[in-house]
């Protein structure tokens, strides 16, 4: 991943980040933009799965959805965290 | 129906949810972490059922805590005043309860709502064994810097306490009540959760030579973990609301990223909270 791929990577990350927090509907388009804008990087496995339960969930509030969602959370938030980590690497 | 557990939540076949293939990125996740050469403290973990949804229970925890390695965890209750009184009891009764159903594994810290009983609840959970205070201005709706809070830090210091602060998601401007804070509560100890998520360098400002103050790593942006001193860092996953891989990962990548040696990485994930909390490894 470069640096350009991070910085735009943690920046659409986070706005998906705040969606999933709100359990905002609109998550689930901007996870796929992100995955998009991961595809062929070290984090594109995290997203491509978060991406494929978020599209196989319904979001109903039963308890199945509710775990898919926190895992969908902690996937992002990996892959946010190592985008991170290559944005503040020295260049 | 077999079920097992991965990024902290129970996974039942034949759902949304591949269990192998989360667990196997999970596994990936944690083995990108270089071992903690030390003893692990999470000082961050609610127990119980927040009015949200999100619940955890003591041996949940503890199942985690073993799969991540992790020693001991500051355990506190989640956001469930009671109907009563409001002022806790049953969810500080429970923490407490587990701590002594876990010895050496959980460190239990009471929750209060300042406008509530605060003063009660405090002695009768220090009467059962509490080790420290666990405020949250947000879903209890205060002002750090108000007097009641201000009561209940003081109460704390007093019992020689750290009073731990949820400091992140919709919490107002930090700095200015943290600094007023800490100049009325001479001698307290604050953890901010989550590394001041949001008001991060406003409050790094005013905590710098004010007072005693740390920062938890839960669900904290990274930028702003890799900015402080480690000496100050404490580990923590925030479950249920988070979970123990990402916490990991988080401080592998602060201490590649800010160069911390395996001394600091040390203190970061356990030393300093045993200091802090006055235990011995």
């Amino acid at each position: 991943m470069t640096r350009w791929e991070a910085v735009r990577l943690v920046a659409a990350l986070g706005a998906v980040e705040m969606c999933l927090v709100r359990d905002d509907p609109v998550a689930g388009p901007l996870l796929a933009q992100a995955r998009r804008a991961a595809a062929g990087t070290a984090v594109a496995p995290l997203l491509d799965e978060a991406a494929a339960i978020s599209r196989a969930t319904s979001g109903d509030g039963d308890a199945g959805a509710r775990a898919a969602r926190k895992v969908v959370q902690a996937l992002v938030r990996a892959a946010t965290q190592a985008a991170q980590a290559v944005a503040l690497a020295a260049p | 129906m077999s079920v097992r557990r991965a990024f902290g939540e129970w996974i039942a076949p034949g759902g949304a949810l591949d269990a192998e293939r989360l667990a196997e990125l999970e596994r990936l996740l944690v083995e990108g972490c270089p071992p903690t050469p030390g003893p692990v403290v999470d000082v961050h973990a609610h127990l119980g059922r927040d009015a949200d949804g999100h619940a955890l229970d003591a041996a949940d925890l503890v199942a985690d805590m073993d799969a991540h390695g992790v020693d001991r965890a500051v355990c506190f209750p989640a956001n469930e005043p009671g109907d009563g009184d409001a002022a806790f009891a049953a969810s500080n009764a429970a923490v407490l309860g587990a701590a002594q159903d876990h010895p050496g594994r959980i460190v239990p810290f009471c929750r209060v709502d300042p406008a509530r009983g605060a003063a009660e609840a405090m002695e009768r959970a220090a009467a059962a064994g509490a080790r420290g205070l666990k405020l949250h201005p947000v879903a209890q709706g205060f002002a750090p810097d108000s007097s009641e809070c201000v009561a209940c830090v003081r109460d704390a210091t007093r019992r020689g306490w750290p009073v731990l602060f949820h400091a992140g998601y919709g919490a107002r401007a930090l700095a200015a009540p943290f600094a007023a804070l800490l100049d009325a509560a001479p001698g307290c100890r604050i953890i901010l959760a989550h590394a001041a998520r949001g008001d991060a360098r406003a409050v790094w400002d005013v905590a710098r030579g004010r007072g005693d103050v740390w920062w938890d790593t839960s669900l904290a942006s990274l930028a702003d973990v890799a900015m402080l001193p480690p000496s100050r860092v404490l580990f923590g996953a925030d479950r249920p609301y988070g979970e123990h891989a990402t916490a990991r990962q988080l401080v592998a990548l602060a201490a590649a990223v800010a160069g911390w040696d395996d001394a600091q990485v040390a203190g970061v994930m356990g030393g300093n909270a045993l200091a802090l909390l006055g235990e011995t490894p």
